[in-house]
């Protein structure tokens, strides 16, 4: 039992890395990005790759993060100065690539996969783990709370303000994609070593909209609310194994029922509570009363 | 040669009869609508479960299948889109998504992970040393019908016109007294319907599964931005082009080209050609705007 807390725990920092990732794009500066698997996928694929090639992890965690900055700048080529929709489109199809690619090249192991050497300790996996949701939580405070941070929000809420403030709109996404891109992959490395094996199946659109189902839970933009949003949809994912034996139903009816939940849930907060569990503080000033 | 172009038509068919949906979703309301996929996929299993009652003929059951996924449009649009019109495009697409994930788990729910087929008798023609198939001539003749029946409709009706206000300017078309709630609804009812058509040919060419909705959403959401995202009709030129492109791409014998052994691109590559063809859009867009719509 304990071992299982100190799973499901392991597994809830990684996606919080995740959803901190997905947040600072989206949350902060409003980019739609439907391909956030991608940069994880990568991380995951790297970590394989250099495991079978014989290298050391941190090569492997190297590898992953520099694939998922060149990828990054490459798909975010065609979207620069397009509208969001184009963005989602672009980010989409990338991720989509990678999966079929991955699918259908052998040398990445196709529709099995790869193995990759998984942590000897748990605990160590889990102080890994919250290492690393650490550093990514403290980056995402710096982030919204630095200038460059309010900078995004201004880009979020209007672009063309920040572009009469003198500020480059492309130049601010491009950053933070790459830091978003290369936390997702840090997340990928680590989740392909807890895991133990990488396989297309697990990095497909579903995958990208169960974190952004965490996001909009959690409240886009605010840091605590995302990683809330991660800890509930990610133990509602690890429990449903309990439930299946409490409740007589067959497997993938159970993971179809959770996923048409995770569906209702995006549905329904959109309706009923778009600013998420926990809402962003916003900084309302007003210039006329000083 | 003369192969390439039978089966891009064939593809093409397919592809357009859903793309539209996409377009005049897009044209009106101003969003990506990603749900639009997964009408596909629940009208291509309903004409399978309304093909299982006894004495009911297939096109028949196609026909209720339309309707049914129709009503379901609208009924989505009731119940989620129609109390969100005044948040962001990015909102609407991220809801669309939702809604996607939740209709492919219910599918998935209903009808299990298996892959179903239509049992379909039709005879193979040969015109010189290209094939094609019964089934692939109805494909194509339906998708040509219901294609000019849309464009009939949409330009020489009056409804149709009221369809077009609204999509070029729905705050002047409103106030000239075109009823736009009941268009929308229309709107949703047909894109819903023409999805469940398209759904079940692709049903009928290949076969039903849960994760079809995987197979056509790039080259679908590709076909319509090669359009211009609102252009309806330049959804279904978007769908003959990239059909195009991607079969010349796979019967292409690069090898021989370069000097070399045999060697062709194998056909799971050719989603490639859409995300290539979605970028080279984006990229030119601005070059391209007799194409763009807007």
């Amino acid at each position: 039992m304990l071992d299982f807390a100190i799973y499901c725990l392991t597994i809830v920092a990684v996606w919080s890395v995740l959803g901190l990732s997905l947040n600072i794009q989206f949350g902060l500066t409003g980019l739609v990005n439907f391909g956030q698997i991608l940069p994880f996928g990568l991380g995951a694929y790297a970590a394989a790759l250099a495991a079978r090639a014989g290298m050391p992890w941190p090569a492997g965690a190297a590898l992953g993060l520099g694939f998922a900055v060149v990828v990054s700048l490459l798909v975010l080529l065609p979207a620069r100065r397009l509208s969001q929709d184009y963005w989602a489109l672009i980010t989409l199809g990338a991720g989509e690539l990678f999966r079929l690619t991955a699918l259908n090249a052998p040398s990445l192991g196709g529709a099995d996969g790869l193995t990759v050497p998984r942590f000897a300790d748990p605990h160590l996996a889990l102080a890994c783990a919250l290492a690393l949701l650490a550093a990514a939580w403290f980056m995402a405070l710096r982030i919204a709370r630095s200038p460059f941070g309010r900078m995004l929000k201004v880009l979020r809420e209007d672009e063309v303000l920040a572009a009469t403030l003198g500020r480059n709109p492309v130049t601010y996404q491009r950053t933070v994609s790459i830091i978003g891109w290369a936390m997702a992959a840090a997340a990928g490395v680590l989740y392909a070593h807890i895991v133990g094996y990488v396989s297309p199946s697990s990095f497909t659109v579903t995958e990208t909209f169960i974190v952004w189902t965490a996001l909009i839970l959690g409240g886009p933009g605010n840091t605590l609310g995302v990683v809330v949003g991660a800890a509930a949809v990610q133990l509602l994912s690890v429990s449903s194994r309990f439930i299946a034996g409490w409740i007589d139903l067959p497997a993938d009816v159970l993971a179809n029922g959770r996923l048409a939940l995770f569906g209702l849930v995006l549905v329904l907060m959109f309706l009923f509570r778009p600013q998420g569990l926990i809402p962003e503080t916003r900084e309302v000033r007003d210039a006329e009363r000083h | 040669m003369l192969q390439v172009l039978f089966n891009s038509l064939v593809y093409a068919s397919m592809i357009a009869v859903i793309a539209v949906g996409v377009a005049l979703c897009y044209s009106i309301l101003r969003f990506a609508n990603f749900a639009h996929i997964q009408f596909a996929v629940v009208g291509g299993y309903l004409t399978y479960s309304f093909a299982a009652i006894p004495g009911l003929p297939l096109p028949a059951a196609v026909a209720l299948s339309a309707v049914a996924t129709g009503l379901i449009a609208i009924l989505v649009d009731f119940l989620v889109f129609s109390r969100l019109r005044d948040i962001t495009p990015e909102g609407k697409m991220i809801v669309s998504w939702g809604v996607a994930l939740f209709l492919r788990s219910v599918v998935a729910i209903i009808y299990g992970g298996g892959a179903r087929v239509f049992d379909l008798s039709y005879e193979v023609v040969a015109i010189g040393d290209a094939v094609f198939t019964t089934l692939d001539a109805l494909v194509v003749v339906v998708a040509a019908a219901l294609m000019l029946l849309l464009h009939l409709f949409l330009n020489f009706t009056r409804v149709g016109s009221g369809l077009r206000a609204l999509a070029s300017n729905a705050d002047l078309a409103v106030t000239r007294g075109i009823p736009g709630d009941r268009l929308i609804k229309l709107m949703w009812f047909l894109s819903g319907a023409l999805a469940a058509i398209g759904g079940t040919l692709l049903a009928f060419e290949t076969r039903l599964q849960p994760n079809m909705d995987l197979i056509i959403l790039l080259p679908v959401f590709a076909a319509v931005t090669i359009g211009g995202l609102s252009n309806v009709f330049g959804a279904v030129l978007g769908a003959l082009i990239l059909s195009v492109a991607q079969n010349l791409l796979i019967y292409i014998d690069f090898g021989a080209l370069l000097g070399g052994d045999s060697w062709q691109i194998p056909t799971q590559f050719r989603d490639y050609v859409a995300v290539l063809a979605l970028v080279l859009v984006l990229l030119l867009r601005p070059r391209l705007s007799p194409l763009a719509g807007r």
